[in-house]
């Protein structure tokens, strides 16, 4: 029990002071634009297609669930309404996080936490290249740069999967306009600013959790898998429980 | 992959991202992107509800323009209409506001007004016209529910067992079940009845279903017809005949209207009235011969002597015989 709270404590301490040291070597920024630039392209161009794919079908399943729902009512209309918002303020962000952590926070920690075993992070300290600045800055960065525009995507897409479904489903019928009309009617800009603060925070999250249980890898090899399953664990949690707090602060 | 390729492909992602964003918050705040062509009004009403900013225009429930903005005027609220370029909108078309579904959520209502009346002139205004609110309607109906209660309390006060002596229904339940083998027995003849008149028996079977009897009542009918005719003249000229009387014409009419006659008349019965109670009691020459036994005995003998005397006198000469009549009498 001891043991746990030490740890937890241990891993948020050590998060905040990764976060603090790489923002301390912001100004050395432009010294790291190249490696912002490399992040950036494997965080997000290369996440697209399944982002487009994931938020696609999430939004088509939303349509066609509500549509079953309120086929009965009548109400098709407010198929656009309800898609539109929980794409916009929940899921779209929601679930870029979760590719995000998936995919690019696995692949920071296994990358960090080899470097880690095979002491290449100590060669670099020995270099006086702190790996904060090396490593993590331009991680951290690229997160905050792309992160928005990564969830806009998977909103927008997640939207038109919605309309495909309210066009193309016999019993929902709704035609383009009516379905983007009522997604207008409710929708504010303010709503969709909510998802993407979101988004960021996630995005931010999940890179700082990928690479601080990556460098405070201990051990051989093995150590690297058990690094990797426990920063995806750690980041799907932290993303749904931060989604709560974040919509409440928001709200 | 070299780095150029790299760059070249984030700085697509991004420059697509930003053009997502832009297009996405310009839509949402009704900005510049989906901003269409046209002119606009104003439209002024006390209040404008629900009413926002890319709420639908509808001209008979066909789109027309949106809202542009809403604002506040002198002691009136202001929505400014952007009316798509080409649609015309008469003078006198009156804008209220309606609700768009209950989810909420409202837009603008134009009628059509009349033709030949002008349209509104770009910056110009509408006449308006304010609508009951949900909230206004829901305020009413909370007084009709009230209403509605006193109404029901007072017939479950009638019907139901609200004062402990049993209600209008109770007592129905009770009639009829205390009732019920008199109600059998009376729906049994009734059922026994109608067969018979089904089948054609009885007097209203028979008239119902034969049509000789059918044809006699006809007849029976025209007759009483017949007879009600007569007994019309008849009722005409007695009216005719009673018109008369009142008139004083007649003897009748006279005997009834006119004075003089009726006075004579009472003069007369008096007379008579008189006259006979003389003779009852024996007055005067007919009273005694009328009462008097010695009278009568009397005058028999003296007819009895006039009788012997006249035969006795048939052999003599009329002189004679007048002379020993006399001479008998007196």
């Amino acid at each position: 029990m001891k043991r746990i709270v030490t740890d937890t404590c241990d891993g948020i301490g050590s998060g905040l002071i990764l976060a603090y040291r790489s923002f301390a070597s912001l100004p050395t920024a432009p010294r790291i634009l190249k490696r912002v630039v490399e992040q950036a392209y494997l965080g997000s161009y290369t996440s697209l297609p399944i982002v487009v794919i994931l938020c696609f079908f999430i939004g088509a399943v939303l349509a066609l669930q509500t549509g079953i729902s309120v086929a009965n009512l009548n109400m098709q209309a407010i198929i656009g309404t309800l898609v539109g918002e929980s794409m916009t303020r929940e899921l779209g962000p929601v679930m870029v996080a979760i590719i995000l952590a998936g995919r690019v926070g696995s692949a920071t920690t296994a990358e960090l936490a080899s470097m880690r075993v095979y002491q290449e992070v100590d060669a670099l300290v020995t270099m006086n290249i702190p790996p904060e600045r090396f490593l993590v800055l331009p991680r951290l960065l690229a997160v905050l740069l792309f992160m928005p525009f990564l969830a806009m995507t998977g909103i927008v897409i997640g939207w038109l999967g919605g309309m495909v479904v309210c066009q193309f489903v016999q019993f929902i019928d709704v035609p383009p306009e009516v379905y983007f009309r009522s997604l207008k009617q409710f929708l504010s800009a303010a709503d969709l600013t909510h998802g993407l603060i979101k988004a960021e925070i996630f995005g931010f999250v999940i890179i700082l959790t990928a690479c601080n249980t990556g460098l405070r890898t201990r051990g051989g090899p093995r150590e690297i898998g058990a690094s990797v399953t426990r920063s995806v664990v750690l980041s799907l949690v932290l993303i749904l429980v931060l989604d709560y707090f974040i919509t409440k602060v928001l709200a | 992959m070299n780095n150029a390729q790299m760059s070249a492909r984030v700085g697509f992602f991004f420059l697509i991202g930003c053009a997502l964003l832009w297009i996405t918050y310009e839509a949402l705040n009704g900005g510049s992107f989906s901003r269409q062509q046209g002119y606009t009004v104003v439209a002024r009403f006390n209040t404008l509800k629900e009413l926002k900013p890319g709420d639908d225009v509808r001209q008979a429930g066909v789109r027309i323009g949106t809202v542009e903005s809403t604002r506040l005027g002198a002691g009136h609220a202001e929505a400014v209409i952007l009316l798509n370029e080409g649609t015309l909108v008469a003078q006198d078309a009156t804008a209220t506001i309606a609700m768009a579904g209950l989810l909420g959520g409202g837009y603008i209502a134009l009628d059509f007004g009349t033709t030949g009346s002008g349209t509104v002139a770009p910056g110009g205004q509408l006449r308006t016209r304010e609508s009951a609110d949900i909230n206004t309607l829901l305020a009413d109906l909370g007084g009709l529910t009230g209403d509605i209660k006193n109404a029901i309390s007072g017939i479950s006060g009638v019907t139901g067992a609200a004062n402990g002596q049993g209600g209008l229904f109770q007592k129905l339940d009770t009639l009829v079940t205390t009732n019920s083998e008199n109600l059998t027995r009376t729906i049994d003849n009734l059922n026994a009845i109608t067969t018979e008149i089904r089948s054609g028996r009885g007097t209203i079977g028979r008239l119902i279903n034969d049509p000789q009897a059918h044809d006699e009542l006809l007849a029976a009918l025209a007759e009483i017809r017949a007879a009600a005719g007569e007994a019309r003249t008849f009722v005409v000229d007695t009216r005719g005949l009673v018109d008369q009387v009142k008139s004083g014409q007649g003897t009748l009419g006279t005997l009834l209207y006119d004075q003089a006659t009726a006075d004579n008349l009472k003069l007369t019965v008096a007379n008579f009235r008189d006259l006979s109670t003389k003779l009852n009691s024996g007055q005067g020459t007919l009273g005694k011969l009328l009462t008097d036994e010695q009278l009568y005995r009397d005058v028999q003998g003296v007819v009895r002597k006039a009788d012997r005397a006249l035969d006795g006198m048939s052999d003599q000469g009329p002189i004679s015989a007048v002379g020993a009549a006399a001479g008998a009498l007196f």
